[in-house]
């Protein structure tokens, strides 16, 4: 009897370790790309390597897919056009969207001796990485880590070409009350540093509008009955998600399944044509989206840009490609004034001095790394795809 | 208070949630009947039936389908994912662990073994079916309401998990309890070395022990991949949460992880309307927890030879 509840035990402290484990094993599953041939950052036989540092697996890939796809774009077209004395190399690294594969990722790059990095893609890998980076003194740009505090956490080489939550936040609760005539909102976040720091600019701007608001967070998964039933129950006119497609598109198929009515919406985060498959087109009609990013493939001006990306690719630009892709040229704008041999601190300095006209927005940035301006823009699934409806400023009157 | 007026639909919604679960506890809670560890790899198993059933459907009804053609199609790729599922449980008792049974190795090393096949099996789905949602063709109308039970709505969906799990509950128990193979995983439950001097062949029962859970775990992911969705980590915590429920009915016990399963569903659902979705997994933790303490034992007690 007693040696066999110490073997429970044994079984549950297994339990217990499974998530550690997680943490440790499948740290290397990135490969390096076939590109990757000098490692050294100077100019040693006439090749620079760059890094690049986002989710390639596990956590809404796509994202980071999407973003490294950018990041290729803008280093063919420089080493085509011969624009600096020497080759553009890029070093991928798989941080699978979490914060506890950050670090290894982060080192990964470091130890292959990159000038600097475009990344990390997530706000909890950013945290987590950024404290890396900082003591290796190498750059390090964001398409799309828009958690408001960091650039409050003394991460002296980072940088993002994107406007953080708070931003994204007060605007997608103004259009929601304002423009979408919501009286009760209820917010739910995914617990991720993001999807908290997202839900924490919504709330109290939303009660500042005039709305009711209920807040809720959970955990990601794919089984969201039990949530939905309860925020039936709240009868709200509104569900604004704070989190990402993988689950969002889990989630509204349980809302309307469920026989929810009432509007939803999410940021950017779920911003992405993946999650209309997952919910199923039906669920999917109607639904909002908020995001500080632009839409290449709508934009007449990216024209060029679509189409140059289409034939690298394979694929159409998705979320962020356009900000990784003006990450990586912004980089290079800044490479064209250091010479043929850059060194990582030299290009820290420059890129804060960076005036870039880039695809999505101009690239400037504020003493803390934040990029000047604060466009947010409306989108809704309309038969099935994505539409971009304007920005907010415009919608909300 | 919005739990009042949840209270039905929060026990619907909690007891499909929770025969889902009782379904996969059985494979965790037969294998340690019969061998005493804990089959970590078994999540897989489940991951790889979902993937299989959805592909079963999809490769007939690639644009969906409705009426008697959807039921055939469920049953469909409830087959289809069970004999996976059963395929899946079979290279991995051979591979994972025959070796080391033969070698006579510590409990340890099965445990590592399970863990590892466990890695080795969720990254190679990854590998080849995308990292993405995998989602099934439409097979019915997921908004429309069959009926009502006080002030719960029926769906399909919740008829299709909750119908399909009792009938797979109610086959296993007979299994075990009313064959000759049952009486044979019983016997080697209870005292394997005496089981095999009465002419067991205890190899053997092993093998189709894992397989019987196999076949459950596979209908059960494609029931879960056909009405949320299939991914490669979707074993991952459906996999905890059923060990949790085979724990709390009392591990080896076959209508205890029924039990175990269910209860956890339902408190699940309580706990996250009255708390809030982050209390989710603190509940059912807690729950645990105190049934440990209480009834170290699990709440029917623990063997399968003594109990079921």
């Amino acid at each position: 009897m007693r040696q066999r509840t110490r073997k429970i035990s044994a079984g549950i402290a297994g339990a217990m370790v499974l998530p550690l484990a997680l943490a440790a094993c499948g740290s290397s599953s990135a490969k390096a790309s076939p590109s990757t041939g000098g490692s050294s950052a100077a100019a040693s036989g006439g090749s620079v390597t760059i890094g690049f540092q986002g989710p390639l697996s596990v956590n809404s890939p796509q994202l980071g897919i999407n973003g490294l796809d950018g990041v290729k774009l803008a280093i063919k077209q420089a080493n085509d056009a011969k624009t600096l004395p020497y080759t553009l190399k890029l070093e991928q690294s798989d941080d699978q969207g979490t914060p506890d594969q950050g670090p290894t990722a982060a080192n990964k790059l470091v130890d292959a001796k990159v000038l600097a990095v475009i990344g990390p893609m997530f706000s909890g890998a950013t945290k987590a990485s950024e404290p890396i980076y900082t003591q290796a003194g190498i750059m390090s740009v964001s398409p799309s880590a828009t958690n408001p505090a960091l650039t409050t956490l003394g991460f002296k080489t980072f940088f993002r070409v994107i406007a953080p939550d708070t931003i994204q936040g007060k605007a997608a609760a103004d259009y929601v009350v304002k423009g979408l005539k919501a009286k009760k909102v209820f917010s739910l976040d995914d617990n991720s540093d993001y999807g908290t720091g997202l839900s924490h600019a919504l709330e109290p701007q939303l009660k500042a509008d005039g709305a009711t608001v209920t807040h809720d967070g959970i955990d990601p998964t794919k089984n969201y009955t039990s949530e939905a039933t309860k925020i039936i129950g709240a009868n709200p006119d509104a569900v604004y998600y704070s989190g990402y497609y993988g689950e969002f598109g889990p989630l509204v198929k349980a809302l309307r399944g469920a026989g929810y009515k009432g509007i939803v919406i999410s940021g950017d985060g779920s911003n992405d044509d993946q999650f209309i498959k997952d919910a199923g087109a039906s669920n999917a009609e109607g639904s909002y989206l908020t995001c500080a990013c632009g839409d290449a493939n709508s934009d007449p001006k990216a024209a060029t840009f679509v189409k140059d990306y289409t034939t690298l690719n394979g694929a159409a630009p998705g979320t962020y490609s356009g900000e990784a892709y003006d990450a990586t040229n912004a980089l290079i704008q800044v490479l064209k004034g250091l010479g043929a041999k850059p060194t990582a601190s030299a290009v820290v300095d420059a890129f804060k001095k960076v005036d870039f006209k880039g695809l999505t927005k101009q690239i400037k940035f504020t003493d803390t790394g934040e990029v000047e301006g604060n466009a947010v823009y409306i989108y809704q699934v309309k038969n099935g795809k994505r539409v971009v409806l304007g920005l907010v400023s415009d919608l909300v009157k | 208070m919005s739990f009042f007026h949840n209270f039905w639909q929060l026990t619907v919604d909690g007891l499909s949630t929770g025969s889902l679960y009782a379904v996969i506890a059985l494979g965790y809670t037969l294998v340690y009947g019969v061998l005493q560890l804990i089959n970590f790899a078994h999540s897989e198993v489940f991951m790889f039936g979902g993937f299989a059933g959805i592909f079963a459907v999809r490769g007939v009804a690639p644009g969906g389908a409705s009426g008697w053609t959807s039921v055939g199609l469920i049953f469909w790729g409830l087959l289809c994912g069970a004999l996976a599922g059963g395929l899946a449980a079979f290279v991995l008792e051979r591979t994972a662990y025959a070796p080391l049974r033969r070698r006579g190795a510590p409990k340890l090393a099965y445990l590592i073994s399970a863990i590892g096949a466990s890695y080795f099996a969720f990254n190679l789905a990854g590998k080849e079916f995308g990292r993405q949602n995998v989602n099934g063709p439409t097979l019915y109308d997921d908004r429309s309401v069959l009926f009502h039970v006080f002030s719960a709505s029926i769906r399909i969906r919740t008829v299709l998990i909750f119908g399909v799990a009792i009938v797979m509950l109610v086959l296993l128990d007979r299994l075990v309890n009313a064959t000759r193979l049952g009486k044979a995983i019983r016997a080697v439950a209870q005292d394997a070395d005496t089981a095999s001097l009465m002419g067991i062949n205890v190899g053997r029962v092993i093998v189709l022990t894992f397989v019987v859970g196999g076949l459950l775990a596979g209908a059960g992911g494609f029931l879960y991949a056909q009405v949320f969705s299939a991914s490669y980590t979707m074993g991952f915590l459906p996999g905890i949460k059923a060990f949790t429920a085979a724990v709390l009915g009392g591990i080896g016990n076959v209508r205890g992880a029924m039990l175990g399963g269910v209860v956890l569903g339902v408190i699940e659902s309580y706990g996250g309307d009255l708390l809030g979705g982050n209390y989710v997994d603190v509940v059912a933790f807690l729950v645990l927890v105190l049934v440990l303490l209480f009834r170290p034992s699990g709440l029917l007690g623990e063997r399968l030879g003594r109990a079921a």
